[in-house]
């Protein structure tokens, strides 16, 4: 499997140079997937090309966009995070919960919520190195759990988010051109980016992911970074799940399931390894909003539900195997 | 288990030693053990149905497991075992529905075959692209279960009652009589487990899970090991699917059934011992842990406890056993 020939240069054609190039640039492949996709829903739907099509494309990349920025972090460590769609929804459920306390201590404890939560998660793979994948696969169902026995006693009440929310969740500005949770998403994107790129935990995060026995020896205490990676995992989320609630504007317990494997998948075509040690933020940008033109796509060709699944897969799978293809040459 | 008899008669050092490689096998089915006898003190009286609820209802998640450990001993992961019990689940109760047994039979069989062929493609698609595991059979479970939806719309269909008996002991699915299923999944897991350590193909799986490029050294064909990982794994998959079908007398095609059975199926391997780096564990393991699993809802349910409550100390339970395993671990580590 692991077979690598010796490193040849390739015979110098103009094929390999374009290829060569593509793999040094995979977001370029991205972008260009990108605007293919949008033009040929443009093609189904010429209503598409429009502000309001491409605001409605937006609108549903968000969330996943937002909960793929929390897979993206704790995949770069070499963790996923299964409970990313029940931290969104338990946190979009307190929100509206707490509706009527003002949007700003509902907004404030349904990201207490994802705090919460993700160092729990963090705690369970950080100190007692419990796997990942399992770790959250049982925070999920205790979540579950949890918030279903709760709707029916003390968070019984309100399951509609508050104006406030639904205004950033689903408004938008400058004559209803820009949505509000888009500008969210830019800063997030903004500060994470920025995280991963320039600071020293961000590299602490690549390390761990890349070699953990390395970064322990070359001081880093795997245990701390991994806790405030889940911590920072679980707040993302919970804001992914905020403005999911925002933007339906009522909040149910299965509000984000749709949102979990959609924000693995961005992760994934974004380039982000599974492995660890690799990826980055823009590339996931790309594979929401990839995922956000094809989810639209699906919509307007009135596929049923089953043909909607079949494309969706296939397009991850062809997307990922793209992706692979492309960036093994390097 | 029957190794547990012979092994007394060894040494000191030998019991030892088996017990550091099956002690977590042990260790789950004495938990089973208990959790069986709390269960029985729990309810008025314990009898054939109590029993046959139990072990008719942990089948497919049985199946499921076992088709897991195969694919993960082998260093791999499938998250599309769950898509292919929905998708087998809806054939077979879509084409049984009024059939007689033997054609039942004949259907179930060419199921299995077609289930074990389509996901060694996968298997194959995975050698040939290169993408991990886990992301091709994300699509996988997309792709299967939007095949189930298509072939059937809404829940339906039916199975013959013989067929039923034969994974329940009942013609209507519910029954006093717990022996074919409790023969069914010993029989399977007995099966699966021999032939990974004691033939060539079998420990092949074994050598590509813990290190690809020994194996790959020592003569293994890697790509053809991970093709037959995936395609024993979309088998045991495909009886998952038929078991559903005897269990509940008819077909649903629901991606969110697909994807919690996919999700239990990783926490029964990894709670039976299955490492998920690959090449450590039994499907030993992995049947007693599904079973564990499962268990735990009747016992939370007769102690009055309400279901949802029951979801989390699942969830705690899982998450301690792990953790303590955890913690052993390190420590083994810091010793050696």
């Amino acid at each position: 499997m692991t077979t690598t020939s010796p490193t040849v240069s390739p015979p110098s054609t103009r094929g390999a140079d374009i290829g060569a190039f593509f793999a040094r640039h995979p977001l370029i492949v991205l972008s260009t997937v990108l605007v293919i996709l949008i033009l040929v829903t443009g093609a189904i739907e010429p209503n598409y090309l429009s502000v309001s099509g491409l605001r409605g494309t937006a609108l549903i990349a968000v969330p996943v966009g937002i909960i793929a920025a929390s897979q993206t972090v704790l995949m770069i460590t070499g963790g996923i995070d299964l409970s990313a769609s029940m931290i969104a929804t338990a946190a979009a459920y307190i929100t509206a919960a707490q509706a009527e306390n003002g949007a700003f201590v509902a907004i404030g404890l349904g990201i207490l919520v994802g705090i919460g939560a993700g160092a729990a998660n963090g705690i369970g793979v950080g100190v007692f190195r419990v796997n990942p994948l399992i770790m959250t696969i049982a925070m999920s169902g205790i979540i579950f759990g949890l918030f279903s026995s709760w709707a029916q006693g003390w968070l019984a009440g309100s399951t509609v988010v508050g104006e406030f929310v639904r205004t950033i969740g689903g408004k938008s500005f400058l004559d209803g051109n820009i949505p509000y949770a888009v500008v969210i998403w830019a800063v997030l994107t903004a500060m994470i980016v920025g995280m991963l790129r320039y600071t020293g935990f961000g590299r602490m995060l690549y390390a761990q992911g890349d070699n953990a026995v390395a970064a322990r020896l070359a001081g880093t205490r795997s245990w701390q970074v991994l806790l405030i990676a889940y911590i920072l995992a679980g707040v993302l989320s919970a804001i992914g799940g905020i403005l999911l609630a925002g933007r339906l504007g009522a909040v149910d317990l299965r509000l984000a399931d749709g949102l979990l494997l959609p924000s693995v998948a961005a992760a994934v075509i974004g380039g982000t390894s599974i492995f660890g040690g690799v990826g980055s933020y823009s590339g996931t940008i790309f594979g929401a909003l990839i995922l956000g033109v094809l989810s639209s796509m699906l919509t307007f060709l009135d596929a049923g539900q089953a043909a909607q699944q079949i494309l969706f897969g296939s397009i991850v799978l062809g997307l990922a195997w793209l992706y692979s293809s492309i960036t093994r040459r390097t | 288990m029957t190794a547990i008899s012979s092994s007394e008669a060894l040494g000191g050092s030998q019991l030892r030693d088996w017990l550091r490689h099956h002690g977590w096998t042990l260790g789950v089915w004495l938990l089973l053990g208990a959790l069986v006898v709390w269960y029985s003190t729990l309810v008025p009286s314990f009898g054939g149905f109590e029993l046959s609820l139990i072990v008719n209802n942990s089948l497919p998640i049985a199946f499921l497991a076992l088709g897991q450990a195969v694919i993960v001993i082998a260093g791999g992961i499938d998250l599309g075992v769950g898509s292919m019990m929905v998708l087998t689940n809806v054939v077979a109760a879509k084409y049984m529905e009024g059939e007689s047994f033997a054609v039942a039979i004949l259907i179930a069989v060419v199921l299995i075959a077609a289930a074990a062929i389509l996901n060694g493609i996968v298997g194959w698609i995975i050698n040939v692209s290169k993408v991990p595991d886990i992301v091709i059979t994300l699509a996988t479970l997309f792709i299967f279960a939007g095949f189930a939806l298509a072939i059937l719309p809404s829940p339906g269909g039916g199975a013959p009652g013989r067929f039923r008996w034969l994974f329940t002991g009942s013609e209507s699915g519910i029954g006093r009589n717990a022996w074919p299923a409790i023969i069914m999944l010993a029989l399977a897991t007995q099966v699966v487990g021999l032939w990974l350590v004691k033939t060539r193909n079998g420990l092949s799986l074994y050598a590509l899970g813990s290190d690809p490029t020994a194996a790959y050294l020592s003569g293994v064909r890697n790509s053809k090991a991970k093709i037959l990982s995936y395609a024993i794994g979309g088998g045991l998959a495909a009886m998952a699917g038929l078991a559903t079908t005897a269990l509940t007398g008819s077909g649903s095609p629901r991606l969110s059934i697909a994807s919690t059975a996919t999700l239990n199926s990783v926490a029964a391997i990894v709670l039976g011992g299955i490492a998920l780096t690959g090449g450590i564990g039994s499907v030993v393991g992995a049947s007693g842990a599904a079973i564990v699993l499962f268990i735990l809802n009747p016992i939370l349910t007769a102690r009055g406890v309400d279901p949802n409550s029951a979801r989390v100390i699942q969830g705690l339970l899982i998450i301690f056993v792990l953790m303590i395993a955890g913690v052993l671990e390190q420590r083994r580590q810091r010793r050696s």
